[in-house]
This record gives C-alpha cells, sequence and structure tokens, in this order.
C-alpha cells in the first residue's frame, strides 16, 4: 500500500503565493483529478509532488518518505510523471522513448537487457502502441505520441503516476482511450495516478475522486457528485451550470449555460405557455434579456419544468402526465394577468393540456398582447381531433401576432418596448399590440 | 507494478545496427589516413608509406626506404593528418553535445562563445607580438585556448540564475558576448594593420604548420573531455525529452549540464588552438552522422567521432592538393564540400519523408 501524503503545501513566484496551504492524501489504487481554472496553481501543484518546485512549506511524502530528500534517481523509479505537450527534440522510434523509461533502473554503464525490452514492449501493448514500435516518434499524430509517453510513463515501474492534462489537444475518442487506461491501471495494476483536468465530465466519469482547486487554495474534495455541484463551480469558475447525471453512466454531467453580460432589468413580465422543451432556450433569452419570465401550465419532470425550476422561474405547475386540473388553469390565469406579455410556443397538445389554449385565449381577452412562434404547423401536433385547431383560429381572430422564430420574436417585442417608451405608457398595465406590427409579423408568416 | 500481456521476443537489433556502422566507420577513417598520406605534392606509394611504418617498428627487419619519404610522412604528414583528424573529432562531439543539451539543430561547438573567444585570444597574442613557449605549444594556441575558455565561462556566469542554467538564456548571452568579442577582435585588427594578414589565416583555420608537440599537448584534453561526455550518453537522449522530462527519469539536471558545458568546453578550446577555427564540421558532422545510425548518443558519440575525423582528414588532403604546391585553409574546403553534400542530405530525406 502507497500512500501520497501532501501536507499543508505553499508554493510560490517571487512573492506571489500560486498553492496556499494545499493538503490531501491519495493511495494505492486510486484516481485522483485536480480542477480548477486557469492560473489557479494545478500545475504547480503537480510539479512541487513530481519533485520539480520545491514548496516553501509543508511536505510531499510518498510512503512517509520526503520526496526532497530522496535522490532524484529514486524518485524516478516510485514515480513517473507525464508532462503537458511533451515535444522530443530528435527522431527517436516509439520503441526507444519508451525504453528510455528505463533509466532510472539502469546504472551509467549499462545498457538495456532483453529484460527491457520486454518490459518497454508489455507497456506498449497496454496502452496500444506496439504496432508503432519502429515508427519514429516524431511522426506520430498527437494520440498516438501522448499513449507512447504514457507507456514509457508505465516501464518506470513506477507506483505513482502524475499526469498534466494528458488529455487536452486529444480528439474525444482518444481522451476517452487514455482515461480508460488511466482507470485500468488503477483497477487492475494498482497504481496510485494523480491527474490535472480540464473536462468535468471526463474527470467525473473516470477519477475516483476529486479537488477543486481556486487561487491556489482547495474549495472542495472529494466524490464528484459531492464536488462538482452548481454552486462549487459558479464559486471556482464564475460560470452557471446546469449539473445533472448522466442518464446511461450515471455519472456527474455539467452542462455550461453561456450568460450573456447583463443587461436592465425591463420591468417588463413574460409569461410563456410552453412545454415538451419548446420553452427552454427561451425563457433563458428571456431572462437575460432583462424579463421577468413566468410560465405554465407544465407538467412536473417535463423538460420545461426542469428549466424553469433551474431558472427560478414561477410556473403553474400540474403532476407528470396529469391533464391540466382546474387549480393549476386558474393558477396560470392568476400569472398571466401579471403579465405584460404572453408567449405561446409549438407544443404538441392532447386532450391533457389543450387548457394552455384556454389561457391564451384569456390574454388576449384581457388586451395581453399574445406571441405565437410558429414553428411548427398546427396539424403535426394536434392530438385532439382538430380541437386545438380551431382553438388556434379562434386566438388568431382575436389578435394573436404569429412571428416565424426567436430572432423574430425579439425583433418584435423590441419594436413593442420602444413603441411603448415612446408613447410614455410604460406604468400602464397593458400594452396594445400596434397594428402595424401584427400585421407585419403575418405578412412574416 | 505488473503488467499482464504477451510475452514478446526479440533481441536489440539497434545494437547490432550499431556494431555495423562502428566498424565501418572505422575503416573508412583507416582507408582515409592511408590515402591521405599517399596523396601531397609529392606522391608516395602506398608500398613506401607500409615499408616507413614497419620500420618503426622494433621486431621487424629494416626495409630500405628514401630518408626523405621517410621525414615527409613521420614528421610532416602523418602529425597533420592525425592533428586534422583529432580536431575533426573533437570539433563533432562537442557539436553533438551542444546539439543534445540545447535540442537545437543549430548549435555547434562555437554556440556559445568558444570561437570568438579564441579568436580574441589568438588575435590578442599576434598583435600584441607575444612570444613564448610552454609545454611545447607556442604562445598563439594557449592564447587561444584562454580565451575559448574564458569566454564559454563568461557565458555561462551571466546565464546562471540561482543554482540554474536555462538554455535558452545561454544561447541568448553567447550571442550577446560573441558580438562583443568579435568587435574587439575586429578593433585590435584595424589598429594593427600590419599584423591582418597573420590573424585573418589563423581565423580561417590551417594545419600548416602543425607538429607532433601541438598533438601531444592537447590529446588529454580532447581524450578526457570525449571521455567524460560519452560517460553522459544517456543522459543526453533523456534531455532530447525536455529537460524537466530528463529530471522525471532520474537525471541530475544541472550537474549533467555543468559536466557537459565544462567538456564541450574544453574539447573545443583544445581544438580550436591547434587548429584555429574550422567552420561547420561541429554542425554538419553530427546531422550526417545521425542521419546513418540514429539520435540514440550511445552510437552518434563514437561514429560522430569517426566520421569527423575522416571528414577533416580528407577535406585537409585537398587543401594541400588543389592548389599545390600552395595550400588552400582547410576552413575554406570544409564550407564548400559540407554546405552542399548537407543540403543534397537534407532534400533526399525530405523526398523519403514525403513518398
Amino acid at each position: 500500500m502507497v500512500v501520497l501524503n501532501i501536507n499543508n503545501v505553499v508554493c510560490s513566484y517571487d512573492s506571489v503565493k500560486v498553492v496556499e496551504n494545499v493538503s490531501f492524501n491519495v493511495k494505492t489504487g486510486n484516481f485522483l483529478g485536480i480542477l480548477g481554472p486557469n492560473g489557479s496553481g494545478k500545475t504547480t501543484l503537480l510539479k512541487s509532488v513530481s519533485r520539480i518546485l520545491k514548496p516553501q512549506k509543508g511536505t510531499i511524502l510518498l510512503e512517509d518518505q520526503d520526496i526532497y530528500r530522496l535522490k532524484t534517481v529514486d524518485v524516478a523509479k516510485k514515480m513517473s510523471v507525464v508532462s503537458q505537450g511533451t515535444m522530443i527534440a530528435f527522431s527517436f522510434t516509439a520503441l526507444d522513448v519508451v525504453l528510455m523509461g528505463r533509466s532510472p533502473h539502469l546504472s551509467r554503464f549499462a545498457t538495456e537487457s532483453k529484460k527491457d525490452v520486454e518490459i518497454a514492449k508489455k507497456c506498449m501493448a497496454y496502452t496500444g502502441t506496439l504496432n508503432l514500435a519502429n515508427r519514429l516518434i516524431t511522426e506520430l499524430s498527437g494520440g498516438e505520441r501522448q499513449r507512447v509517453i504514457i507507456a514509457k510513463a508505465l516501464a518506470q515501474e513506477p507506483q505513482v503516476l502524475l499526469l498534466d492534462e494528458p488529455t487536452t489537444h486529444l480528439d474525444v475518442s482518444n481522451q476517452h482511450e487514455i482515461m480508460g487506461i488511466l482507470k485500468r491501471l488503477c483497477t487492475e495494476n494498482k497504481l496510485l495516478v494523480v491527474g490535472v483536468f480540464h473536462d468535468f465530465n471526463l474527470a467525473a466519469h473516470y477519477c475516483d475522486s476529486l479537488i477543486l482547486l481556486k487561487k491556489g487554495k482547495i474549495v472542495d474534495v472529494g466524490k464528484s457528485e459531492k464536488v462538482l455541484t452548481s454552486k462549487n463551480i459558479q464559486t471556482v469558475f464564475g460560470i452557471e451550470t446546469l449539473v445533472k447525471e448522466n442518464p446511461i453512466t450515471k455519472s456527474v454531467f455539467v452542462m455550461p449555460i453561456l450568460t450573456s453580460p447583463q443587461t436592465h432589468n425591463r420591468n417588463l413580465t413574460a409569461h410563456l405557455i410552453c412545454g415538451a422543451g419548446t420553452g427552454s432556450s427561451l425563457m433563458k433569452l428571456l431572462i437575460d434579456d432583462g424579463y421577468t419570465v413566468t410560465s405554465g401550465v407544465l407538467n412536473l419532470c417535463d423538460t420545461d419544468q426542469e428549466t424553469a425550476k433551474f431558472l427560478k422561474v414561477p410556473t403553474a405547475e400540474e403532476a407528470p402526465l396529469s391533464p391540466i386540473s382546474d387549480s393549476a388553469h386558474k393558477k396560470n390565469l392568476a400569472l398571466i394577468r401579471k403579465a405584460n406579455i404572453v408567449i405561446l410556443t409549438s407544443f404538441p397538445f392532447g386532450k391533457g393540456n389543450i387548457k394552455n389554449l384556454d389561457a391564451a385565449l384569456f390574454a388576449l381577452e384581457n388586451n395581453i398582447p399574445v406571441f405565437f412562434i410558429n414553428e411548427y404547423p398546427i396539424k403535426n401536433r394536434d392530438f385532439t381531433q382538430g380541437e386545438a385547431e380551431k382553438k388556434m383560429i379562434t386566438l388568431k381572430s382575436k389578435g394573436l401576432v404569429f412571428v416565424e422564430d426567436n430572432v423574430c420574436l425579439f425583433n418584435a417585442l423590441n419594436n413593442l418596448c420602444f413603441k411603448t417608451l415612446t408613447d410614455k405608457s410604460m406604468s400602464s398595465d397593458k400594452i396594445s399590440v400596434p397594428t402595424t406590427l401584427a400585421q407585419k409579423s403575418k405578412g412574416v408568416n | 507494478m505488473k503488467l499482464k500481456t504477451k510475452n514478446t521476443t526479440e533481441s536489440l537489433e539497434h545494437t547490432r545496427h550499431w556494431k555495423f556502422w562502428l566498424i565501418t566507420l572505422t575503416l573508412a577513417l583507416f582507408v582515409a589516413i592511408f590515402l591521405s598520406l599517399n596523396l601531397g605534392y609529392s606522391s608516395i606509394s602506398l608500398e613506401s608509406i607500409f615499408k616507413i611504418f614497419l620500420n618503426k617498428i622494433p621486431i621487424v627487419p629494416n626495409f630500405n626506404v628514401s630518408e626523405l619519404e621517410s621525414t615527409l610522412i613521420l614528421s610532416i604528414r602523418l602529425p597533420r593528418l592525425l592533428c586534422a583528424a583529432l580536431v575533426g573529432a573533437a570539433l563533432s562531439v562537442a557539436g553533438v553535445t551542444y546539439q543534445g543539451l540545447f535540442r537545437n539543430p543549430l548549435a555547434d561547438p562555437y554556440t556559445i562563445g568558444a570561437s570568438a573567444g579564441a579568436a580574441l585570444g589568438a588575435t590578442t597574442a599576434i598583435v600584441l607580438g607575444i612570444s613564448f613557449t610552454f609545454l611545447g605549444l607556442t604562445s598563439l594556441p594557449i592564447f587561444a585556448f584562454i580565451g575559448c575558455i574564458l569566454a564559454v565561462f563568461l557565458v555561462y556566469s551571466i546565464s546562471r540564475v540561482g543554482t540554474k542554467v536555462p538554455v535558452q538564456t545561454l544561447l541568448l548571452s553567447g550571442i550577446a558576448v560573441s558580438i562583443f568579442l568579435s568587435a574587439i577582435v575586429n578593433y585590435l585588427q584595424t589598429i594593427a594593420p600590419d599584423k591582418l594578414h597573420q590573424s585573418q589565416f589563423w581565423l580561417m583555420g590551417s594545419f600548416s604548420y602543425t607538429e607532433w608537440t601541438d598533438i601531444w599537448s592537447v590529446v588529454v584534453f580532447i581524450f578526457g573531455g570525449v571521455i567524460a561526455i560519452y560517460l553522459y550518453s544517456r543522459d543526453l537522449n533523456l534531455l532530447a525529452l525536455g529537460e524537466t522530462e530528463a529530471k522525471h527519469l532520474g537525471v541530475e539536471l544541472e550537474k549533467v549540464k555543468k559536466i557537459l558545458l565544462i567538456s564541450s568546453a574544453f574539447i573545443t578550446a583544445a581544438a580550436v588552438a591547434i587548429s584555429g577555427l574550422i567552420a561547420f564540421i561541429g554542425l554538419i558532422i553530427p546531422h550526417l552522422t545521425r542521419l546513418l545510425v540514429g539520435p540514440d548518443h550511445r552510437v552518434l558519440i563514437p561514429a560522430s567521432m569517426l566520421m569527423g575525423a575522416t571528414f577533416l582528414m580528407l577535406c585537409d588532403s585537398a587543401a594541400r592538393i588543389i592548389v599545390a604546391p600552395a595550400e588552400l585553409p582547410v576552413g575554406i574546403i570544409t564550407a564548400m564540400c559540407g554546405g552542399p553534400f548537407f543540403l543534397y542530405l537534407m532534400r533526399r530525406k525530405k523526398k523519403a519523408d514525403v513518398s
């Protein structure tokens, strides 16, 4: 059992502290991932663990021995390091490069024996590079070269393997192949692997535990489900993310949500009548554009409902897979009454959610403009034997504004706001749709 | 760590291929030695050459050879060609070392100020008219040797940051120091125009006045340096992966760098002292040899040594013959042969890569 102990390590360049009081332990058979933004001290930490940069304070113990008190060659026998973007100056063959990994085990005058060549070839077979043995390292592709370099690290027969962004610059299949190799090394060969990564999902899937670094300090450490939370990622990277579980692999899955620069608050409320994922992106766009957004009626577990929940959008909700009840409908109408505009998306209608069209009608009857994003023909999404289609005709006659897509919608909304601003009628409860705009939108349609 | 994979058995093919090249290059060196002894303004037959050598062996009965030929071979041609071989070997090994150390194909023995230092040393001796002998060497080579070593140490100490010597800084300060020293050389030549011809001739490099004492006085430096470098040939291989990588593989980086720099500085200084500045050898021989034997320094170093020795010896013979009875500075020949030949090799390799 090998344990790597990092105790209160402090590293600094000149007077700037890059790593501050970092402590953690890793044991044999464990795969630890270090995550953090650029400049958070990941690489510096790895450098100090790999005996390149002596820390100002703290100790790094491998099997209870301070690595900075061991000889370079003795550390090389126990620990191998895969650095970022290793470039090889001369055209050695791939086998030659892997054989270099045997170097710490050879005395100054010895040349590699048959046994060394055997070890090198086994390591190449392990990383799937044996067929490249006689190729020149300078002629290999990025993925092939990285796997040869990992084979070289394995040829050192280490107990500890450290890697600095081993999958950066590689395509997605090579990334998974390399992570798979590292994972197998931990589980089958009882290696201790520590890697610096940039890809949350890759790290979450393969690593046993993760460390989240910010400005040289550990923010959180533990299993990926514990460490990779929206809140932690917001603190460390300053971006909004949606953290879910990959439905198939069950590992943590982080989806970044692009945030546009915060615009002014428009003091306008838009109510979204949507469902089946047709309103999710629009919700975000409207919020980013300064609207207050409400929505309904949405069934629980519906994609739009999940988005609404995540974006903290007030929503009239109904139980999963259930028809809209009177109470949910009433709640929806209450939300509509508070809204300045209503937007209806092209989602499918069945007996269960037909009431949402009544809600739209309610809005029009109360002089709230209703915009309809006409993306899919009603015929294809009407599962009510023509009832929905009929209601759409009624809505049209009552002044439903047709727009082709989100872009048209925002153009129409901007025109409307501009109009209301010049009319100085912002304070008035309701906004009337200028007929020209309604005409224009119909023309587009 | 144990890996569960199929067992593959194959011997070390490349060591066999190393032996082939080392034997071939050694044979080529001996052929070149006899060819060079044979060629010259007065041609001496190979038979006479063998007789002269056999006469030197005590047990063998004496053959009848002319006194003149014997003197020509043993006191003039032999020391001269051995000196060329020694300098060729030295510059090639120094070139291999610098290219490996700096991971830079354009590095050569003169990269870090060695040539400019030697030139300044020699020019100073010539301009000031200093004349003495020490250990059989005249003042000029001694000054060149000292100048060379001092320049390298100046560059080294300028580049040192704490306990580390970053190679980029070393290369850059090498260039800066070289420019500065060359300016002093030019200044000295300007203020002493009567000595211009002599110093210019030395700067071009030549073996015209070589004697046995020249060889004996530098051979220790050259062989000592070559052996030291050879001991670290595996570390030079690891340095091809980058300095940090080499460290991860157990190389005591700063110590090894220091040993390699000092050894190659002494080799270069010794070579420059007895020959002047001979361009191109230290740059092209390592490349040429790498094309033949591959980049592994364990074979590259001895092979470059043999190759450099053979090449410079043949160049010197050409320098003696082409405009006989006059002579060309050998540096002109090395540059004239080396340049186009190098380009030809490069082109051929490119074609091979494309097809």
